[in-house]
């Protein structure tokens, strides 16, 4: 397991876990950083707990944020008091994208976190405008969201959140509806923005393409935590976890 | 997608009438109705040139005009519905013909204020007249999803029917039902995660 | 039941706009204060699948289908305030939208079917789910019946404001949308329970209008129901005896009789058409609902026994 670099990292999780209401233990004792500016994914079997580690992430599991943080954002513990901040600085992006983008128009939904955060005119409409144009929807302002392709969703989703000045992105299954060019376009994107990512995937092509580093989650354990090729080579953990060796690797020469 | 077209009647355009403040033609539509409704029975006169007006602002508007005839022909059942209950008091025809036209000229004038004018404006407008904010987002949110539940539904009932072998009114009645259950479901297990959304981006309820 | 534009007078559509107003802000306040913030989106939400669920088509006859009203459902479903504010939300945007349902008579339709409406399906709910206690059956019973009384109450008081504003004498409006709509309340009772049905068998902690625990809310639930038979009766009795003339009076003042209403024989009686009619007008209409809600019971009472019973007219999901 790879050390976080103390003092620099933009998430730190110690000891991490949940139950959930019913009973179901959905994470146990979670540990690991990530460095600022570092893409990492997040794999695993479904079931694993991947989704319930997201919303930790943002503050919304458990109902009532913990006293003893388990989690460390940039240096700052989720707290009941540091939520909004929190908030600010993970972005997280939600599978369904219609399920974020509840704004009438692609301009009031880019605005919405800034807003909230107390951004008024003229900087506002100067971010909305920056933050569609660095997602590729520059003009897109005025377009209402059910007119939108799923791949472009999910990019007015993806601008809202950097409009807040969000230090780490995490996404829940960012590819898993988009078409072949959404899914490349996604990739450029991702690879364009600077900001540390983790990602949650099923689609091991796209960890091996864009993430150095991966994180496989089962039964709400980390089972493994390296560098991806390593992992995703390793067929036997693969296969363990409900996973596989992904097509890209199997035709890859040793040398 | 026919349904789309017929659930939105906003037609794009640029023309002068479309440029206008979204408040101002509220206003105008409301006004007008107002003054129709308010007109003495008989003023054959003041009804036609009101007419009149609205087929010219539809024309400045470059309006869809066969479209809009459409929606208004659709809606007269409802209006004559109504207007024929007048015929059954002695001497009730006047009434009637009056009930009919004052009527007719309201649905037509909002068919032409909603061709002309965007949602999204209405809404902002609502929001500056003060209306109740719960109300505002209440309808804002109802019109996002209207669409995303449209589309659930019909998914849904072409998958109801591919499975339905017995034709009849009794299956029909079950299957529409166990879409509307299930569209509410799913609709609450969404408005949960609308919820998330919401907070995730720093709403404060 | 959407009224448009141009049928009801000044002086009734301020009115109703007046006390929808009322019934409104009150909803308002009450979500405010004690809906929990994570249940407002889906105020929102459920207005949307509102509007899509009353585009369901329910076949009866020769083409012909009936549609979902749906306040009953949403009472039974999100709770009396939060329905009053969908329900608006729904009129608010099929007025302003699609034309359905005039801008000027939006006060006099939103009280009809967003106030009145959903607040007598509730009353009625929890009325009869504290008599028929727990369980699918009683639930289902409740909620169809409510939606039927709630069909009614919202047709009565769109047929007041109707004869209200001189377009139709009392007696023939009371008639023709009461009669109708006794019908067209009982397709709205089967489908609320059909749709109930299915949301209590997935997830039966949404159908969560819990029926009052205590014996001292359910005499309150009791006296309520009691209250609104009598409220009920009291506003239809004397109407249905006296109004008429009054009405007419009013209509000649308003001039909207062109020629003199003497000496004109009526296309249609004024009175309901009951054999009694003649000598006890106020009987024969008491008479009627007073079976026509029976009837509406029974038939709730049947359908809700069907459902909850596995393997009979509706087969297990």
């Amino acid at each position: 397991m790879r050390p976080g670099l103390e003092g620099v990292s933009l998430l730190d999780v110690r000891d991490l876990s949940y139950c959930y209401p019913d009973g179901h233990e959905a994470l146990r004792g979670l540990s690991f950083s990530l460095a600022p500016g570092e893409r990492v994914a997040l794999i695993g079997p479904n079931g694993a707990g991947k989704s319930t580690l997201l919303l930790h992430l943002n503050g919304l599991l458990p109902d009532r944020a913990p006293t003893r943080p388990a989690i460390i954002v940039d240096g700052l513990p989720l707290v009941e008091a540091n939520l909004p901040e929190v908030r600010r600085r993970v972005g997280l992006l939600f599978q369904d994208p219609d399920d974020q983008l509840f704004c009438p128009t692609v301009w009031e939904d880019v605005a919405f976190g800034p807003q909230q955060l107390g951004i008024a005119e003229p900087q506002l409409s100067q971010l909305v405008r920056g933050s569609l144009g660095q997602v590729g929807l520059g003009g897109f302002e005025d377009r209402l969201p059910h007119h939108l392709s799923r791949g472009e969703k999910r990019r007015v989703c993806l601008a809202g959140l950097l409009a807040c000045d969000a230090r780490l992105l995490v996404l829940d299954e960012p590819t898993s509806d988009l078409d072949p060019r959404g899914r490349r376009e996604l990739m450029a994107l991702l690879t364009r923005l600077g900001v540390g990512q983790l990602i949650a995937t099923h689609d091991l092509e796209f960890v091996v393409e864009i993430c150095p580093r991966a994180i496989v989650l089962d039964g709400g354990r980390i089972v493994a935590d390296g560098p991806t090729l390593e992992l995703l080579d390793d067929e036997p953990l693969m296969l363990a976890h409900g996973l596989e060796r992904p097509h890209i690797l199997r035709h890859r020469h040793p040398h | 997608m026919l349904r789309d077209r017929f659930l939105s009647p906003y037609q794009h355009g640029s023309s002068a009438i479309h440029r206008l403040p979204a408040g101002a033609k509220l206003a105008a539509a409301i006004g007008g109705v107002l003054l129709v409704v308010m007109l003495p029975r008989s003023a054959w006169w003041a009804y036609a040139t009101i007419a009149l007006g609205l087929v010219g602002i539809a024309l400045l508007a470059r309006a869809e005009l066969r479209q809009m005839l459409v929606r208004l022909l659709l809606l007269e059942p409802f209006v004559l519905g109504i207007a024929v209950l007048a015929l059954l008091r002695p001497g009730g025809v006047p009434l009637f013909l009056s009930m009919l036209t004052k009527s007719t000229l309201c649905l037509a004038t909002m068919i032409l204020l909603t061709a002309t004018t965007r949602f999204s404006d209405l809404l902002a407008v609502l929001w500056r007249i003060r209306m109740p904010a719960l109300l505002v987002t209440t309808i804002a949110l109802m019109h996002r999803y209207l669409f995303v539940l449209v589309e659930e539904m019909e998914r849904m009932q072409r998958a109801r029917r591919s499975r339905t072998f017995i034709p009849g009114r009794s299956s029909a009645w079950r299957n529409s039902a166990q879409v509307a259950g299930q569209l509410f479901v799913r609709t609450s297990e969404r408005a949960e995660r609308v919820y998330l959304a919401m907070c995730a981006r720093g709403w404060k309820a | 039941m959407h009224v448009p534009d141009g049928f009801l007078d000044a002086r009734t559509l301020v009115a109703a706009a007046g006390l929808a107003a009322v019934g409104l802000g009150l909803a308002l306040r009450e979500v405010r204060r004690h809906l929990p913030p994570r249940r407002v989106p889906l105020i929102g939400l459920a207005a949307a699948f509102v509007f899509v669920a009353q585009m369901l088509n329910f076949p009866v006859a020769a083409g012909t289908s009936g549609h979902l009203i749906g306040a009953a459902l949403a009472s039974v479903l999100l709770g009396p305030a939060a329905a009053v504010v969908a329900m608006t939300a729904v009129l608010l945007l099929q007025s302003l939208m699609f034309a359905d349902g005039g801008i000027t008579a939006l006060g006099a339709n939103i009280l009809n079917l967003a106030v009145i409406a959903p607040l007598v399906a509730h009353g009625v709910y929890r009325a009869v789910r504290s008599a028929a206690g727990d369980g699918l059956q009683a639930t289902l019973l409740a909620a169809g019946f409510a939606a039927w009384c709630s069909t009614m109450a919202a047709a009565l008081a769109c047929a007041a404001q109707l004869a209200a504003s001189g377009v139709v004498a009392w007696g023939t409006v009371l008639a023709a949308m009461g009669g109708v709509h006794m019908v067209i309340g009982l397709g709205e009772a089967v489908i609320t329970m059909l749709i109930i049905a299915v949301v209590v068998r997935a997830r039966p902690e949404l159908v969560a209008t819990a029926a009052p625990a205590t014996p001292q809310a359910h005499r309150t639930a009791v006296a309520y129901g009691a209250m609104l038979v009598i409220g009920v009766m009291i506003l239809v009795a004397p109407f249905a005896s006296s109004l008429p003339d009054g009405l007419e009076h009013v209509a000649e003042r308003f001039g909207f009789a062109d020629r003199a209403l003497e000496g004109q024989p009526a296309l249609l009686p004024d009175y309901a058409v009951v054999p009694l009619a003649d000598t006890s007008p106020w009987l024969a209409t008491a008479l009627a609902g007073a079976l026509g809600t029976l009837v509406a019971f029974g038939v709730a009472w049947f359908v809700a026994r069907a459902l909850a019973t596995p393997g009979r007219l509706h087969t297990r999901r």
